[in-house]
């Protein structure tokens, strides 16, 4: 029976299921009654059960103690003689000695047992007084919450802690740094802010601010704001007008009913409206002209008869949209320029670092002026923006600042910066050819070139131009970009003509388009090249290159007896005219897998190009994994008989196995043929349980395994001891290198 | 004077002694948790100490770790099975004269129970008065202080012989109120001391340089000899290891109740038996003892049993040796961490014990099985039987 018991145990405790199985529970349970010795013995095994490195075990142990427990008085004896190390197995209160992993099943088994101690407590804790001490003991030294559901430990509570504390250290930390970062920032950003409160006021001046502040402000003094600020839409401020006059209903209405107003007075409103209307475009206006209710009938009749209506009920629907569109114009560009810099500001440096500072004072819990302070800053920001968005500003394409210059009106004084210089005399500029488009000059005809020498193809010379043009023109240093901008302006001109290209032209007049089509495709197709000597030179004849010039001797006496004064050097000729090209090839990738069988049944997945390192040459194959090919399939054929046939018949691994497996003996059958067959040997003890190897099986430590390896270890420090050795050596007799 | 106590002693203890031997077998062989006794739980960190005073063995005295002091009440006067302890008062952490730090030594003074001294990791030694509850005299040390003590026969002097952190052994004299003598003679510092309950001028003290040294007070020079643990055989072998009790540190020392032998433990992890005459080792082989702790340890012999037993914390549990044999009785388990202190209550032959985990356990007899003179009275136990002990088996067999 013991034999039974023990077996019992075993099982029920390997089983690695979250709940005991009943049918053997019970037979446990029916040979434990049958005698105290059974119990003792059971309770012996439940406690090495206890004491596996493995969660789900004791889990499972602890389960039966639970239900003896409950049952037999012999059984609570003598686990509460062993109380204290119960509770370092179930309830883990050793923080030298935690429980083990998997980590859930040990926090469930924590929970399940302190709970049964409470229980167990309340039941029994009168009648064995070690249980209560051991109550006593988790709820004041260890300070073990009954009621806390997550049953942490003091130990982990205090791990909880510190973690929290470092974690608030490092906010701690952070938010000092915000705080400085807005200390900085703020102000700038308040500037900007300012700048560009200031620009939408100048390119559009707030209508409220009329409407509330201004009641003494003439309509003249609102005109003259108006052309300041020109080409805004101007509805806007005509709403300031409108504003500012009243609508004029109500200045209609109130003045009837107290019947002060005259027709003449009225017409004249009518008058003043009418240029608004016209300045009105794209938006409309809402102005709802519609009888008061409050009126009774006496006033509605006056009302009716002195307005000359047939009725009352006339209503007018002005829709006002609420878009504006700003123009831009000469006259505002700096301020556009100003509050477009500005907005770009706000949304790429400032929106996202008050956003940060945002996220991180309400993750480190800061709830006072510094979060309220980065919250009113995000508000503005994003109300500045949102107007910036509103404004709906058309640009005109934007253009290099520096030409701009000459568009404004200050370009006088810009001008005034330069030096001036006197023309130099007889001076003939000569512009080399590549650079006359970066002067801003039409490329040289040919004939006329002072010192061009042989006219190039006008075919090379286009394609080499149009890149570099493109260049020049985005930098705006270059007097080439000024070019574009005028020709852009101009776009009628007649496109120039070179010389060069001339005569193709004249040839192709009669169909201009299809030529110029032609051109555009062939500049497409054309590839892109660097700079180099070689397009320097193209289509140049250097007479001077490649030669080595020998200055003789000028010495009185000594003279070489000959001297060729020019060398010609062909290597040097040749390098000016010369062009590298790597052709490295385009990277293909492999689309087809190595797919030779593998000794599990599915096909080989490598995708080399041409070999695959375990089974050679990558042949054609079909979906079973064999080769199409005839020969290669009797190759394959030869091999696999070849490699048959140099292991003796005897040696059959399978034969071998069940050898082994008769006599004990090891025969080296695990040897042959590699690792597949070393796992399938290996059994593991109870499938049912996590296996907790497996867990620990991560990269990091297989890494670890080889990285620390005893073997790896000492060569590495042997190699280093070498190294240093090496430079001892060397410089021993150096005071600061004796030392290593 | 000294025979009147000594004879308030011996009738005291000889009661206690009778009584165990009259039941054929000691009482404390017995010993277990019982679940009538309680201490009352006050203290929230260990104790460190337990005194209980010997001219009624009603008040026992604790100190705890965190500096507090506190008086139980042993005797059960409610005339009821189940009692617990009551805490009479406390020096608390309130009390303006409490130790700042851990209460190393609590001890009652021998003659009465109008005073008892205390001394502590804050480098003082208190003399408290019990009933004001206010510290009659304050001693200062340079060092904590790991021990100390009064002797319990003395009745020429009034000397507490203190252990500190300097290897000097002080003497402090009540009459004087001042620290009068200096007793010089081991290296390191000093964690046991104990006055020989046989000669009032006889003091023993253990060090962390595993010596134990015995000495008369009355003798300025030196010691009175140094125990050796090889008695003097082997201890040529080296220079160092000679004249040593232990090969670690010696915190823990203990004399039999008639001062015959002194018992000692170091941190060796060893218990050895000393002829407190002779200085001779006995080489009673106790086995291994295991004791890490780094401060005093404080053990128990108890007194009026034939053979005499010794109570030893040994980590969570608490060891019973025979004392001449050397042979380990029985474990006494109920505490959940290390023990620090045992004291002996030999009126009642009672043990009772501090711990780490701030429990005083009370180690009881168990009460003797009534004389079965009677049957009916044999099923009577059973009916009293609490129903927790009570097996609850499910009745139907294939429920199990």
């Amino acid at each position: 029976m013991d034999q039974r018991l023990a077996e019992l145990v075993e099982e029920l405790t390997t089983s690695g299921e979250p709940r005991l199985e009943p049918g053997r529970m019970k037979e446990l349970k029916k040979i434990c009654k049958s005698s105290e010795e059974h119990i003792s013995h059971a309770f012996h095994l439940l406690v090495t059960r206890l004491q596996e490195e493995h969660a789900e075990m004791r889990f499972s142990a602890f389960q039966v103690v639970q239900e003896l427990f409950a049952r037999s008085h012999q059984f609570r004896t003598l686990l509460i003689a062993n109380f204290q190390e119960f509770l370092e197995l179930t309830v883990g209160i050793d923080h030298e000695q935690p429980l083990p992993p998997p980590k859930e099943v040990a926090q469930k088994l924590r929970k399940a047992a302190i709970k049964a101690v409470q229980d167990w407590h309340e039941k029994y804790g009168e009648a064995y007084k070690q249980l209560s001490l051991g109550y006593h003991f988790l709820k004041r030294n260890k300070k073990v919450d009954f009621q806390d559901v997550h049953a942490r430990t003091v130990a982990e509570r205090r791990r909880e802690e510190e973690r929290q504390k470092r974690l608030d250290n490092v906010y701690k930390e952070k938010v000092k740094r915000t705080e400085k970062e807005m200390e900085e920032m703020s102000q700038e950003i308040a500037d900007t802010l300012t700048e560009m409160e200031n620009c939408f006021q100048l390119l559009m001046p707030d209508p409220f601010n009329f409407a509330v502040n201004d009641t003494e402000l003439e309509p003249n003094k609102q005109m003259s704001v108006v052309p300041s600020s020109s080409h805004v839409e101007v509805d806007q401020s005509c709403f300031g007008y409108m504003d500012d006059e009243q609508p004029c209903c109500s200045k209609d209405i109130l003045p009837v009913s107290q019947c002060v107003r005259t027709d003449g007075n009225k017409e004249s409103d009518e008058k003043q409206e009418k240029p608004e209307q016209k300045e009105l475009d794209g938006g409309t206006r809402s102005e709802v002209l519609s009888s008061d209710p409050a009126l009774d009938d006496d006033d509605y009749q006056t009302f009716v008869r002195n307005h000359g209506l047939i009725s009352h009920k006339y209503t007018l629907d002005l829709e006002i949209s609420t878009d504006i569109k700003v123009q831009e114009n000469e006259d505002n560009t700096a301020i556009i320029n100003s509050v477009m810099d500005a907005h770009k500001l706000l949304r790429n440096k400032f929106w996202p670092s008050v956003q940060s500072w945002i996220q991180l004072l309400t993750r480190a819990g800061v709830n006072d002026d510094r979060l309220r302070c980065a919250i009113e800053l995000k508000n503005k920001l994003e109300t500045a923006m949102k107007k910036y968005k509103e404004m709906n500003i058309s640009f005109k394409a934007r253009k290099r600042k520096v030409m701009k210059a000459s568009d404004d009106d200050d370009e006088d004084e810009d001008e005034d910066d330069f030096v001036e210089v006197p023309e130099k005399e007889g001076y003939e500029p000569h512009i080399p050819d590549h650079l006359r488009k970066e002067y801003g000059l039409e490329p040289q005809a040919a004939p006329k070139a002072p010192v061009g020498k042989v006219s190039a193809g006008p075919a090379p010379l286009s394609s080499r131009a149009q890149p570099k043009g493109n260049e020049d023109e985005l930098d705006p240093t270059c007097a080439a970009a000024t070019l574009k901008l005028i020709r852009d302006k101009l776009p009628k001109l007649p496109p120039p003509h070179t010389s060069e290209s001339a005569a193709p032209e004249a040839a192709a007049l009669e169909d201009p388009d299809g030529k110029r089509r032609k051109l555009e495709e062939e500049r497409a197709k054309a590839p892109l090249m660097p700079f180099g000597l070689d397009l320097h030179y193209w289509g140049e004849d250097q007479p001077s290159a490649g030669k080595i010039l020998k200055f003789t001797s000028e010495h009185r006496f000594w003279a070489p007896s000959e001297v060729e004064e020019e060398v010609e050097n062909k290597e040097i000729t040749e390098m000016l005219k010369t062009r590298y090209i790597t052709f490295a090839g385009k990277f293909e990738p492999v689309k087809h897998k190595c797919r030779a069988p593998m000794p599990d049944g599915s096909l080989c997945e490598r995708q080399d190009r041409v070999k695959c390192p375990f089974h050679g040459k990558i042949i054609p194959r079909d979906d079973s994994g064999i080769p199409v090919n005839a020969e290669d399939r009797a190759r394959e054929e030869k091999m696999r008989f070849e490699k048959q046939a140099a292991q003796p018949e005897w040696r059959d691994p399978e034969f071998m196995r069940e050898v082994e497996a008769a006599t004990g003996l090891d025969l080296g059958s695990s040897k042959n043929n590699g690792k597949g067959q070393k796992k399938q040997g290996k059994k593991k003890k109870y499938p049912n349980l996590t296996d907790l190897k497996q867990q620990a099986n991560t990269s990091r430590s297989r890494l670890e395994k080889k990285v620390f390896n005893k073997g790896a270890m000492k060569r590495v420090v042997k190699a280093m001891n070498r190294v240093d050795q090496r430079k001892h050596e060397k410089f021993a007799n150096q005071f600061n290198y004796a030392l290593n | 004077m000294r025979i009147s106590f000594a004879a308030v002693f011996q009738g005291k203890s000889s009661k206690a002694y009778v009584s165990s031997v009259a039941h054929g077998t000691p009482l404390v062989l017995s010993l277990e948790l019982n679940k009538d006794r309680d201490v009352e739980r006050i203290h929230e960190s260990g104790i460190n100490t337990l005194d209980i005073e010997p001219v009624e063995g009603r008040y026992m005295l604790s100190g705890e770790s965190d500096g507090v002091i506190v008086l139980y009440d042993l005797e059960n006067l409610t005339r009821k099975p189940s009692y617990t302890c009551k805490a009479l008062f406390s020096v608390g952490k309130s009390h303006p004269d409490v130790h700042k730090f851990s209460v190393e030594t609590v001890q009652w003074y021998p003659r009465d129970t109008g005073m008892f001294t205390s001394s502590s990791f804050d480098k003082t030694l208190k003399i408290w008065d019990t009933n004001t509850l206010q510290p009659a005299d304050i001693f200062y040390f340079e060092g904590t202080v790991y021990s100390h003590h009064m002797s319990p026969v003395a009745t020429q002097h009034c000397l507490i012989a203190v252990g500190t952190k300097s290897p000097k052994v002080q003497l402090c004299d009540l009459k004087s109120g001042s620290s009068s003598h200096i007793l010089q003679g081991h290296r390191q510092e000093v964690l046991a001391v104990s006055w020989s309950p046989r000669h009032e001028y006889v003091l023993a003290t253990g060090s962390a340089d595993g010596r134990v040294k015995l000495w008369d007070v009355r003798r300025a020079s030196g010691c009175l000899s140094t125990l050796d643990q090889h008695n003097g055989e082997k201890s040529k072998a080296s220079s160092e290891a000679a004249n040593t009790a232990h090969n670690g540190r010696v915190n823990g020392l203990c004399y039999t109740s008639d001062g015959l032998h002194l018992l000692t433990i170091g941190t060796d992890d060893r218990m050895r038996l000393w002829n407190s005459s002779t200085g001779e080792n006995t080489l009673v082989n106790y086995g291994k003892v295991c004791n890490e702790s780094w401060k005093g340890l404080k053990f128990a012999i108890s007194c009026g049993c034939n053979p005499e037993f010794a109570f030893v914390p040994y980590g969570s549990t608490i060891a019973v040796y025979t004392i001449f044999t050397g042979e380990l009785i029985t474990v006494l388990r109920g505490h959940y961490s290390t023990v620090n202190c045992c004291v002996f209550q030999p009126h009642f032959q009672e043990l009772y014990s501090g711990s780490k985990d701030s429990n005083i356990l009370a180690w009881i007899p168990a009460p003797r099985e009534p004389v079965l003179d009677d049957i009916s009275e044999k099923s009577l136990p059973q009916q009293h039987l609490n129903p927790a002990y009570e097996d609850a088996w499910s009745s139907s067999d294939d429920e199990g």
